[in-house]
């Protein structure tokens, strides 16, 4: 789909001539072409549930780790086209994240498997049915089917777990494993932690990017934000402390920030935990900053909150526990909770009892369903020999991926879109998965498959409707569309467990000294592709990753004085290497980050038939020492003297003169709101008065206010841009040349205040100033104010002279170097918004505060006979925002959200002394910082 | 020694440059005067339809509303085309044996639709919405013609954008009563007079209806 024009072939100059003469000489013609017969295939019959020509919405959910976040989809005649949060949904409060957004894209991807196979013969479902009947595998492997195993993909799924209690009662001494190389090491009956930041005054996150990534991130990130809006100067905030050891977007939104190594982390909590009275024998030494922390943290007792990162080991969690325990956290601020995921009904067992059968050679049949282990398990574990050698080797996946490979046979999975299903939130909400369009290919759902194994094979919906129905009991009609239309079952979250177990007193267990010369190497899941599974989406691949900007792969990640010391700049090559294992990767200097230590992220290098995932970035989990570290230390690093050009999004790290963004401190601004947004009004300025004069029409007024206080730069605005205005992906060739096609992007800039490194966030999206420097270029008018106040694009004016681009001080217009649209596979184009022209190439293009859903809303209000609100639009940036950051309204209209943020003495625009007077404006973003730490300003 | 080029030949070469600033200049404005033909717009152009379906049968003799069959007209941007069914509903009683209606009966047994070809083609990049505009008033006839006058349908405009633009700086000339949307060959009781000049005007007010030439109006 892209990449295709990378390498233009050599044109000569005889061909150019030549080329060129045609051109010349058929120009004329183009004009008296009558446009193409089009035809109109109307229904058969009558359509009860769609009326031709309108959206549909309907209620879903997407399980990433197994846990749901429910969703509502936008269909148009039959095919989704976009995906936004379902408000009702506890994981979701109405936002999505960036895979979310993104997902809507995978189900068209043109690389999903197609067709199911034996051995390499293409096989029928029945024929797979019929190998996988009871009767079929005990006759294979034991009439108590010891022989067989299957291994999954951790799941919340109640009907997966009903149906897997089935295939275990038709073969009794089979065994169901679960692995997810992101897992988190925990009894299947263990307590799982919540938080609730709504009455958090001082939180302190350990190695944890609650607001950007887990199951619950969307509701976390929603709840903390609530706590920062600073309406006024003299409004409550709270206050947020950070250490890690990789930037994170949770670490961008800290008030402090502490980069401290993996290996330090456990004994910073150890001495936290001392501080704050707590049984620890041995006097840990800690930094001057932690006794700050703790003190803040015991003066807000019952309104404070840790939280430590659940990749961390048991122990350290447990750390987090006591704390909390001691500032008196537990029970308000935090709590813990079943699990959600399935394992109480069948027993799980993990990926280690599975090696071990392969080993000893006593796995006949092994059914692989979902996940990639081929892939994501360390490579010393050698389950990719060891599957092959398994004589009736299955897998069932949305692609043909490495453990495909490994298989004899393969049936395609159903894309959840696709499927009928059920999941729980993390909390427990019973969430319906259910499909927005028929499979596209022959492929079977979870469920399906363990129900062919039970021997009584059966549709997905059937299956879920029945394991409903036995659950509500009764007449379950009015129950079921009821779940249906919610997307979810109310009051079915888990109870709040009774006190947490807290141990009385910590070992001291130290962290043994690492080798002299080594580094510390941190294994983190990628926010774009997380373990791999989404490594095959354009959309996510060339979303910069939060912090680094990174399109296209990973990197290892240093701090700039660990750079200098190895003598790396961004784009060398390095190699790590220890006890017999090496990984060569990129590197990219992050300001922040911990000295000494290199952090890689999983999900790339992949080398299935994915074909824009292959080869992209580095695979760590060949490099990873074992399921489940975190980080290992006494890694030596070499560079060697090559380097790779990286695809940044954005190349410059800091801000230049102009400062658009702007930052200040709560006690700064509550001495002086007025400085904080600095508006001298309006600037003199040689452009001309805007004509028409903006407001005069008695329309709506557009505008945009983006409050920087609460962004956290997560991305999924900028990917739910590119879902609604079907925005090509170029490639990481293209992006190297800086020519992305994002209408919206995140513009990252790092500060230095005091001993700490801010990473300051930016949607940066057209503006739509009133003096537009973009209009005055056009020589074609086909860039033009509306009376309503937007910067309007007239794809079809546009001759490509990008003008406009060189006049915009914003740098927001993008250009269409190469028809992005032409190559696309017939299922990628169904994922266009039909609302949305596609542009072509040598056309301009940029944000259009998605007017289509302006003038839709218009014309609803119009057909209504009433005039519209403002405030009713929504753009898709600000719909799937997890922090309400983005609002959106009319001028017009001064109670609304928008307008009264913009009233605030923080907000001010970007480059105002430019006198473009932009319709976006910023809320400068606040900090709320400890006194004893900042010196008070 | 005679002239090495007979006298006539400078005729010959001022007409070749006269010619050149001919065609220079010609060309384009005979492009420019080409694409306003009818022939490139489309207009009066008939298309020939699988079914010989004949809307002075149905729409002037049976006097059928125009929604009956463009159910969607009033919902959504497509006015939309009958399923099948809806022709079935009266044409299994109304002469079902036609051969005329083969395909129709034809589409019924095997579930595939009945690729009706488009007579109003507007660009991709035009995103037209019939809903507004019956909504304010835009009547059927106005845009669409006399279709209950068409054996076959032709489109009866140019549905050029200079045309479109016309009706949006100026709508009131081109408003009728709601109640009149689907009438054919209505007119206001005086056409020109005051009385037709306060009857746009009252229906502009009446409706909301605004001037709009905002070029996302009809291009986003």
């Amino acid at each position: 789909m892209i990449e295709h024009h990378d390498d233009n072939p050599a044109l000569d100059r005889r061909e150019f001539l030549r080329l060129a003469g045609a051109s010349i000489a058929l120009a004329g013609l183009d004009g008296c072409s009558r446009m193409p017969a089009e035809h109109i295939l109307p229904y058969v019959d009558n359509r009860q549930e769609l009326t031709p020509g309108a959206a549909q919405h309907y209620a879903t959910a997407m399980s990433v780790d197994g846990y749901a976040t429910g969703l509502i989809v936008e269909s148009h005649a039959g095919r989704p086209t976009k995906i936004e949060g379902n408000p009702a949904h506890p994981a979701s409060l109405g936002a999505t994240g960036a895979i979310e957004q993104a997902s809507v894209l995978q189900l068209y991807d043109p690389d999903r498997a197609q067709s199911a196979r034996i051995g390499p013969a293409r096989a029928t479902l029945a024929a797979i049915a019929t190998a996988l009947s009871p009767e079929a595998l005990r006759a294979r492997a034991g009439a108590r089917g010891s022989g067989v195993r299957l291994l999954i993909e951790p799941t919340s799924s109640p009907l997966d777990e009903e149906l897997l209690a089935r295939v275990l009662a038709a073969h009794p001494d089979a065994r169901v494993h679960m692995y997810s190389p992101l897992a988190i090491d925990r009894a299947p009956d263990a307590m799982v932690p919540h938080y609730d930041f709504t009455t958090a005054d001082v939180i302190l996150a350990v190695d944890s990017d609650f607001l950007a990534s887990g199951p619950f991130h969307l509701r976390y990130a929603r709840q903390f934000a609530d706590r920062r809006r600073v309406a006024r100067p003299t409004d409550p905030m709270n206050r947020l402390y950070v250490v890690e050891s990789s930037y994170s977007p949770t670490g961008a939104a800290a008030d402090h920030r502490f980069a401290v190594r993996p290996r330090d982390i456990a004994s910073l909590l150890r001495a936290l935990l001392a501080s704050l009275g707590g049984g620890v024998s041995g006097q840990p030494s800690a930094p001057v900053w932690l006794s700050a922390v703790a003190r803040d943290l015991s003066a807000h007792s019952g309104r404070a909150v840790v939280i430590v990162g659940e990749h961390q080991p048991a122990e350290v969690r447990a750390l987090g526990d006591a704390i909390n325990a001691a500032i008196g956290a537990n029970g308000r601020t935090t709590w813990h909770a079943p699990s959600a995921l399935i394992g109480q009904r069948v027993p799980l067992r993990p990926l280690g009892e599975l090696l071990d059968a392969l080993n000893a050679g006593t796995v006949d049949t092994l059914v692989v369903v979902g996940g990639n282990p081929s892939y994501a398990t360390p490579a010393s574990l050698g389950f990719s020999a060891l599957m092959r050698r398994v004589p009736n080797a299955g897998y069932v996946g949305l692609y043909e991926n490495e453990t495909a490979r490994d298989a004899r046979w393969f049936v395609p999975m159903s894309h959840y879109l696709e499927s009928w299903g059920d999941a729980r939130a993390y909390d427990g909400t019973l969430s319906v998965v259910q499909p927005l369009v028929s499979p596209l290919y022959e492929s079977i759902t979870p469920a399906e498959l363990y129900a062919m194994m039970s021997g009584a094979p059966g549709a997905a919906y059937d299956l879920l409707h029945a394991s409903f129905a036995a659950r509500v009991g009764g007449d379950s009609g009015a129950a079921w569309s009821d779940a249906l239309q919610r997307g979810l079952i109310p009051d079915t979250a888990l109870p709040r467990a009774g006190a947490m177990s807290i141990p009385s007193s910590v070992s001291t267990h130290t962290t043994p000294p690492p080798p002299a010369g080594g580094v510390d190497v941190l294994y983190l899941a990628d926010h774009k592709v997380h373990d791999g599974s989404y490594a095959n989406n354009g959309w996510l691949q060339e979303l910069p990753a939060p912090i680094t900007q990174l399109t296209w792969g990973n990197a290892a990640l240093v701090s700039p004085a660990t750079a200098r010391r190895i003598g790396v700049t961004d784009g060398s090559e390095i190699t790590l290497s220890t006890a017999g294992r090496s990984l060569t990767i990129p590197t990219l200097v992050v300001p922040g980050h911990a000295d000494d230590t290199v952090s890689v992220q999983f999900g790339y290098g992949r080398s299935g038939a994915e074909s824009l995932a292959r080869g992209v970035g580095a695979n760590v989990y060949a490099f990873w020492p074992g399921i489940g570290a975190r980080w290992e230390s006494g890694v030596s690093i070499a560079a060697h003297g090559s380097a790779q050009a990286l695809a940044l999004a954005q190349t410059r790290p800091t801000m230049a003169t102009a400062h658009p963004v702007r930052q200040a401190t709560l006690p700064q601004y509550r001495a002086s709101p007025t400085s904080v947004g600095q508006r001298p009004g309006r600037v003199l300025s040689l452009y001309p008065e805007p004509e028409p004069p903006v407001g005069l029409h008695g329309s709506n007024q557009w505008a945009m206010t983006i409050d920087l206080g609460t962004c956290i730069g997560c991305g999924a605005c900028v990917v739910a841009c590119q879902a609604e205005n079907n925005i090509p992906v170029v490639g990481a060739g293209e992006v190297r040349n800086g020519r992305e096609m994002q209408w919206l992007r995140i513009d990252r800039y790092f500060v230095e205040r005091e001993a700490e490194v801010d990473a300051l966030m930016q949607p940066m999206l057209c503006q739509h100033c009133e003096k537009a420097p973009c209009e005055y270029v056009c020589p074609v008018e086909a860039t033009v104010h509306s009376a309503d106040g937007l910067n309007e694009m007239v794809y079809n004016r546009c001759v490509g002279t990008r003008f406009c681009s060189n006049n915009c001080p914003y740098k927001v217009r993008h250009f269409n170097w190469y028809d992005y649209n032409a190559h696309l596979s017939e299922t990628e184009l169904m994922v266009k918004n039909p609302n949305v022209t596609v542009r072509e190439r040598g056309v301009m293009e940029k944000c259009s505060f998605c007017v289509q859903r302006i003038r839709e809303a218009e014309i609803s209000a119009g057909r209504d006979g009433r005039e519209l609100r403002g405030s009713e639009v929504r753009t898709a940036c600000q719909q799937s925002c997890p922090t309400n950051a983005i609002v959106f309204g009319s001028l017009t209209e001064p109670s609304s959200e928008m307008v009264r943020r913009r009233q605030q003495p923080r907000a001010y625009s970007a480059l105002h002394d430019l006198g473009t007077e932009p319709r976006v404006q910023y809320l400068a973003r606040v900090r709320n910082t400890n006194t004893e730490l900042a010196g008070g300003a | 020694m005679p002239a090495l080029f007979p006298r006539w030949t400078n005729v010959v070469a001022r007409g070749t440059l006269l010619a050149i600033v001919a065609i220079a200049g010609g060309v384009p404005v005979a492009l420019m005067l080409w694409v306003r033909t009818s022939y490139a717009t489309g207009e009066g152009a008939a298309v020939s339809q699988p079914i010989a379906f004949d809307h002075r049968v149905h729409a002037h003799s049976l006097r059928i509303d125009c929604r009956y069959c463009h159910a969607t007209v009033e919902q959504t941007a497509s006015a939309g085309l009958p399923p099948t069914v809806a022709c079935v509903g009266c044409h299994n009683k109304v002469m079902k044996q036609s051969k005329s209606l083969a395909p129709v009966m034809a589409s019924l047994a095997s579930n595939r639709p009945i690729a009706w070809r488009r007579v109003d083609a507007l660009p991709d990049f035009v995103f037209f919405d019939h809903s507004i505009h019956v909504a304010k008033g835009v009547g059927c006839e106005t845009c669409h013609g006399r279709v209950d006058e068409m054996a076959q349908v032709a489109q009866a405009t140019p549905m050029s954008m200079g045309w479109c633009v016309s009706c949006h700086r100026d709508p009131a000339p081109n408003l009728r009563p709601r109640a009149e949307i689907t009438t054919m060959g209505w007119s206001a009781a005086h056409p020109r007079s005051a009385a037709t000049d306060s009857l746009g005007a009252r229906l502009m007010r009446d409706y909301h209806v605004k001037r709009l030439t905002n070029c996302s109006t009809c291009h986003r």
